[in-house]
């Protein structure tokens, strides 16, 4: 991670709910990906780094400014915090036009600045000839670069996105989502972004803190944190698809062999406690490769023999529910299915690389 | 329209009269002969097992209600022009019309104020606020308007005016402190504490103030009515009337 | 009509306008307050201000008698201080109006600022604004509609206004007789045609207030 530029640790309770509870979350420059289910309390915690919701006690501390510090009594109220605000519904200000919404925070510069200042930001974000536009004549895609816009005119120190694709519909979102990546990267100002779809987190964030029941379970790079999850929360949470519990055999020369079902698999031994006994294997299903024929050496050591259950077809990819002893799902795209010619009921070749295989141990 | 206000009148009129006062004399009766008024029915009503019920107000006011239709016996004004314009109308029975009292005009002042001595000085700037009956419905509003006429003072102090609905209005305005002057009758002036007279009208200043008592026609008990007026034209109510300080002109005992 | 009549109305208005300068500061704090606080002895003020809603206005103009007159609290400073006397005079009009038409603005304007979405004041913040700027901007503005339907209801209750303003202003003409005042001093001298002729004056313009400001609230999104 990037040097930190925030830390905090707070809770919030709810009347009815369960709350919130930020255990020392460090968030460095660079994007950060909130990234829980919804509910996951992701916007509560948004919100109380931009001062629009108390905390019940804690502490939040940005560069070296104090945001809040419940024992010392300190608020520093919004206004004073620098910070750009996206809310999920943008909340563009309905009665003030284009231009409006977005010189709104440049009150204090004077008036030619400002000017100079919304016209530069209009035309780097592909707004032009909006200015004197209504938000409600405004298409989804358009609000979110107004948003985005009257957020990052002041140059704020941080910004604050939450769930910024959510409100668009499935094409737009996914044709954004490569803008958003790029927009921001040239930015260059440290983001915290919300989301609970972990193709948006892979995509948009270089760290990601993963929260689950309201508290924040894993931070550190997203790959990281994808490819590794620490336990079984996060790795549900992330959405890995294949997740079997196993008997761990024997852990040699940095290789550990696991026994799911009635199938042997081989896995990297890094994280692995000594002397653990059980281990779930989780496998995503885009790191399944599958073959027809045996007779091909390759690398994976993971070799399973497998009978396709089901196909799904989900756009330009197909789902494949595996039997290999244990249910294992693979990825592939359209294409490749219709090369290998896969249909239900047919025998192939599941190959999963040792590195792929993450293992999180449990005690059963 | 007038039937419209009548029915309007009487509503109001019956609202403020207890129902349950069933055979019993209704006296409208001019605002400054509340207290004396009150106490002779009093006495009235021990003798004679009647009850009286009175409703004291500016006799312009009295004059309206009876005209709209309002059910009084009595009718004492304290302006002869408020019968004069009632008899007209044929409102008033013939014959029984008489004036009883005279009264005194006053000039008060709030108690503890600086004095006046003279209806001159009610025109210097220290007098803001004049309390006077309204002209229009007020007899003792008229009286000092012709006083003040009469003294050519009318002009300076007209911008100063404040009409009040009554001589009792006028009365609880200077009590206040509210105005900075006031013109009632002696008689009023006389059952406060919170004022003091500052000048009394001598009579050649003022126009004569006069109190006609009637009969009025149509009304609901004129056998009851009669015997209290009577009761009123007596040496026995003449004696309270005096306490109180009016000057009674048609007593046949008086000298 | 004639020009007294004339000059009657214009005085009304002119009077009911003044009101409006006491009644819109008030008001909109009062509202805001309201709509936007929580705290303890809340439902205290809410009360109070909705009392001269229902109370007899006599009853309010004999209590703005006691504050105001030449030996009450308020009164008797500006007497002392400045000379200044309320009873009797058009100030007093002024103040009668402006209390008695208070609680129907804040009940409109109050509704107004609730129906905001706090969530565009929130972000205001974000952007640097202070509160007073949050409201001159964001809140008044999206509550515009509402706040002027208040501000005609308050306006025509100030020119129908009677028992309180005859109590504390009494019905000096030319000085503190409003339109309401002067009906019912023409019923009393019973001058039919001139309380004709001023009532329908009053009640034209009463239709036209009341008329704008309810079609100003339904049009609300």
């Amino acid at each position: 991670m990037k040097d930190v530029i925030l830390t905090a640790s707070f809770r919030k309770k709810f009347p009815g709910g369960p709350g919130i509870v930020a255990d020392d979350l460090h968030i460095g420059g660079g994007i950060t990906v909130l990234f829980g289910a919804s509910g996951s309390g992701k916007t509560t915690i948004l919100r109380c780094l931009a001062g629009l919701e108390t905390p019940d006690d804690g502490k939040i501390t940005f560069s070296n400014q104090v945001w809040f510090l419940k024992n010392g009594k300190v608020f520093l109220p919004p206004r004073k915090r620098e910070v750009g605000f996206v809310p999920q519904d943008y909340a563009l200000f309905p009665h003030l036009t284009v231009a409006g919404n977005i010189s709104y925070g440049l009150q204090e510069l004077p008036a030619n600045e400002r000017t100079a200042r919304v016209t530069e930001t209009l035309r780097w974000l592909g707004l032009d000839g909006l200015e004197h536009r209504l938000p409600h004549e405004l298409s989804g895609g358009q609000q979110q670069r107004v948003a985005l816009a009257r957020a990052v005119v002041r140059r704020p120190k941080l910004l604050l996105l939450d769930e910024p694709l959510a409100a668009l519909d499935t094409p737009t979102r996914l044709r954004l989502r490569g803008e958003l990546r790029q927009l921001l990267r040239q930015l260059g100002i440290p983001t915290i972004l919300v989301t609970h779809d972990r193709f948006e987190a892979l995509a948009l964030g270089d760290d990601v803190v993963v929260l689950h029941n309201g508290k924040n379970v894993q931070q550190g790079a997203t790959a990281e944190v994808f490819s590794r999850p620490v336990n079984l929360a996060v790795a549900e949470i992330t959405a890995v698809e294949t997740i079997q519990p196993g008997k761990v055999l024997q852990v040699h020369d940095g290789l550990a062999s696991i026994v799911v079902g009635s199938t042997q698999l081989t896995a990297l031994a890094e994280d692995l406690p000594v002397g653990v006994s059980h281990a779930y294997a989780c496998i995503r299903a885009e790191d399944v490769v599958l073959v027809r024929a045996d007779e091909v050496q390759s690398s994976p050591r993971n070799r399973l023999s497998a009978t396709v259950r089901v196909l799904v077809r989900d756009g330009p990819l197909v789902r494949a529910e595996l039997d290999c002893g244990f249910l294992l799902t693979a990825l592939l795209t359209e294409p490749a299915c219709l090369e290998l010619a896969l249909e239900e009921g047919d025998q192939v070749f599941a190959l999963v690389k040792a590195s792929q295989l993450h293992l999180i141990p449990f005690t059963p | 329209m007038k039937t419209v206000k009548i029915i309007i009148l009487m509503a109001t009129f019956w609202l403020t009269i207890h129902v349950s006062m069933a055979a019993s004399l209704t006296v409208f009766a001019a605002a400054s002969l509340t207290d004396s008024l009150k106490q002779i029915a009093a006495d009235y009503e021990k003798t004679s097992g009647d009850k009286i019920v009175f409703n004291f107000a500016a006799s312009g006011t009295l004059a309206r209600q009876i005209e709209a239709g309002a059910p009084a016996d009595i009718f004492f004004a304290a302006d002869e022009t408020k019968a004069d314009a009632l008899e007209k109308k044929g409102l008033l029975v013939n014959g029984t019309r008489k004036s009883v009292l005279g009264n005194t005009l006053v000039i008060v002042t709030p108690a503890g104020a600086p004095a006046i001595n003279s209806p001159a000085e009610l025109t210097n700037a220290a007098v803001q606020h004049i309390a006077l009956g309204e002209l229009k419905t007020v007899p003792c509003g008229t009286y000092a308007k012709a006083c003040l006429e009469k003294l050519q003072l009318w002009p300076a102090v007209e911008g100063k005016v404040v009409p009040c609905e009554s001589v009792r209005t006028v009365l609880a305005a200077v009590e206040s402190g509210n105005v900075d002057a006031g013109f009632v009758y002696k008689t009023d002036a006389a059952i406060s504490n919170k004022v003091k007279v500052a000048y009394e009208v001598p009579a050649a200043d003022a126009p004569k103030i006069s109190y006609p008592l009637a009969l009025v026609k149509d009304a609901p008990q004129p056998e009851a009515a009669g015997k209290f007026i009577a009761y009123l034209e007596s040496d026995a109510a003449a004696v309270v009337f005096k306490k109180f300080g009016f000057l009674v002109l048609s007593s046949p005992s008086t000298k | 009509m004639s020009g007294a009549e004339w000059q009657l109305v214009g005085f009304s208005l002119r009077m009911a306008l003044a009101s409006l300068l006491l009644i819109l500061p008030t008001g909109l704090a009062l509202a805001w307050w309201l709509a936007r606080t929580n705290w303890p002895g809340k439902a205290l003020v809410e009360t109070l201000v909705s009392l001269p809603l229902v109370l007899p206005p006599v009853v309010t103009g004999l209590l703005l008698l006691q504050l105001f007159g030449r030996r009450g609290p308020v009164g008797s400073w500006l007497h002392n201080t400045f000379n200044c006397d309320v009873v009797f005079t058009w100030r007093a009009v002024v103040i009668a109006l402006a209390a008695m038409s208070l609680p129907l603005f804040v009940r409109a304007a109050r509704t107004a600022f609730e129906e905001v979405d706090v969530k565009f004041e929130q972000l205001a913040r974000t952007l640097g604004a202070g509160e007073w700027r949050v409201f001159f901007t964001i809140t008044l503005p999206l509550a515009k509609r509402g706040v002027l339907a208040g501000t005609l209801l308050a306006f025509a209750r100030a020119l129908g206004e009677f028992g309180a303003t005859i109590m504390v202003a009494g019905n000096i003409p030319g000085r503190t007789t409003t339109l309401p005042v002067a009906i019912y001093q023409a019923v009393e001298n019973g001058e039919d045609a001139h309380a004709w002729t001023l009532a329908s004056v009053s009640a034209v313009i009463a239709f036209a207030a009341v008329f704008v400001s309810e079609r100003l609230q339904r049009q609300r999104k």
